[in-house]
């Protein structure tokens, strides 16, 4: 991959009380590229993702944005999380707004969209995850995994320069998982730019670039998929994988 | 014997003070509605010196009789600023600020009820505190929050029956007034309890009613 990094993480650090729950996380993502982040329970994933997504702040080391140190000088932080998008492993859709109420709200208000261009932008985005026959439905008439999709309309109806992904599909069943992932699939052949926490194994074959394995708060090796499930460099990379695989019938 | 055929000379009267009834229960209603969100905002949100006044002022109209509030604002206020105000400020006044004490703690519970995982979600769209608040966390807060208001209302439009003590000319001191002049005291009195409660009674179907337009569903059913 060679384009332009669009996220990137240097020495990222972060602290809970006494928990050190990364230790120097480097990490970097560029246009285009569909990069999964795998690993332990406890690894310090989802606070990675979290703090790349400027939802806190790293207790050290720096994140850039499109080439530009986001907590140096006084940027902006609501316009540079309006163009990072966040899927979360729970639904976290707006309880008391419809399908559509919930991928219009940034639109309007943060992208000052009119109500009628927000609204039309909402549903193509709705359509692009298969549910504009859903948009008046409010979330607790929806599926886990028809959330999970408005959810995903909501983030890149904002247009996103990347979306962030934290394990999707990890609450849902089976058949659900798989209709997500199937919308996951499609954004990353659109070349749109993705980092994603996630154990779905055939996902990452399919459609990611490369493969890196977290754990005890630092990413130890990052590889291409075929490396990666195949022959990974580090040991425990090597027996999470085989754990992990065997629930999809061996490497 | 029962009967209150004489009362219709008092009509007038009676429908005068049932005006200000209605009026300082809506006048303490909704200035405690204003008060009580600004307040439970500011214990939910705020640094801890916030909350400690918040809290201290809830607790003193939470912990001392209506009446001696009334008191305290018609009589021990002007006393003590020399600046005289009506019984019907005074008592407004009270009634509004006791009963933001009561509607901080219930939309704070509103308030807290309204999944953190939605605030998170929120800031990832760039929607800042404010926007967050308009938009996600007030919204649904206040739908949650109606059936506990409607027992506030309840309760407060009730209590402005004391205002009499500082002489509002309210439904109760309207009754008073014919019952001394009448020597009817049951007659009269119970025909002011069946105000009351009639009134209360359609306002209670009245905000069912809304509250049934306004449900969501999955949203503050289980409140
Ligand atoms: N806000 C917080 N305060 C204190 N500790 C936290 C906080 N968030 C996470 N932790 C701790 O940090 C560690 C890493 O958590 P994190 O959720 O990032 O791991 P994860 O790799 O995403 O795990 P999982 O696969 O279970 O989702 C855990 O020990 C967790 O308890
Ligand atoms: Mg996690």
């Amino acid at each position: 991959m060679s384009g332009e990094i669009i996220l990137e993480g240097k020495g990222l650090w972060k602290r809970y009380g006494s928990l050190d729950v990364l230790k120097g996380v480097d990490i970097s993502v560029r246009k285009g590229e569909t990069k999964v982040i795998i690993g332990p329970s406890g690894s310090g994933k989802s606070t990675l993702l979290r703090i790349l997504g400027l939802l806190e702040p790293p207790t050290k080391g720096e994140i850039y944005f499109r080439g530009e140190n986001v907590y140096a000088g006084n940027l902006n932080l609501n316009r540079i999380r309006a163009k990072i998008g966040f899927v979360f492993q729970e639904p976290s859709l707006f309880r008391h707004l419809t399908a559509l109420g919930n991928v219009k709200l940034g639109l309007k208000h943060v992208l000052k969209m009119k109500d009628e261009e927000a609204e039309k932008k909402a549903m193509e985005m709705l359509r692009l995850v298969h549910l504009e026959e859903w948009a008046d439905h409010y979330p607790a008439q929806l599926s886990g995994g028809q959330q999970q999709r408005v959810g995903i309309a909501r983030a890149l109806a904002m247009d996103p320069d990347i979306i962030l992904f934290d394990e999707p599909t990890a609450s849902l069943d089976i058949e659900l998982t798989w209709e997500v992932i199937e919308v996951m699939e499609e954004l990353a052949r659109k070349g749109i730019t993705m980092l994603v926490v996630t154990h779905e194994i055939p996902f990452a074959k399919e459609v990611a670039d490369e493969i890196c394995f977290m754990e005890e708060g630092l990413i130890k090796e990052c590889a291409p998929p075929e490396i990666m499930l195949r022959n990974p460099k580090t040991p425990r990379a090597r027996s999470f994988l085989k754990r992990l695989l065997g629930a999809y019938g061996g490497i | 014997m029962l009967g209150f055929g004489y009362l219709s000379y008092w009509t007038r009267f009676i429908v005068e003070g049932f005006i200000v009834t209605l009026e300082m229960t809506a006048l303490g209603l909704s200035g405690g509605f204003i008060i009580g969100s600004l307040l439970a905002l500011g214990d939910v949100y705020g640094g801890k010196l916030t909350r400690i006044l918040i809290n201290t002022y809830v607790e003193f109209f939470r912990g001392s009789p209506l009446i001696i509030q009334l008191l305290l604002f018609y009589y021990g206020i002007p006393a003590l600023t020399n600046y005289r105000w009506s019984a019907f400020t005074a008592g407004a006044l009270a009634l509004m600020l006791n009963s933001g004490a009561y509607q901080k703690g219930y939309l704070k519970g509103a308030i807290e009820a309204v999944p953190k995982d939605q605030l998170l979600a929120a800031k990832s769209l760039g929607l800042s505190f404010r926007q967050t608040l308009a938009y996600i966390v007030l919204p649904q807060a206040y739908r949650i929050v109606i059936p506990a208001w409607t027992n506030e209302f309840v309760s407060l439009g009730k209590s402005t029956a004391a205002l009499l003590i500082i002489g509002v000319r309210e439904l109760t001191s309207v009754g008073q007034t014919i019952s001394s002049l009448t020597f009817r005291p049951f007659d009269t009195y119970l025909a002011i309890a069946v105000i009351y409660f009639v009134w209360i009674y359609l306002s209670l179907k009245l905000t069912e009613y809304v509250y049934d337009r306004l449900k969501i569903p999955g949203l503050g059913e289980s409140i």
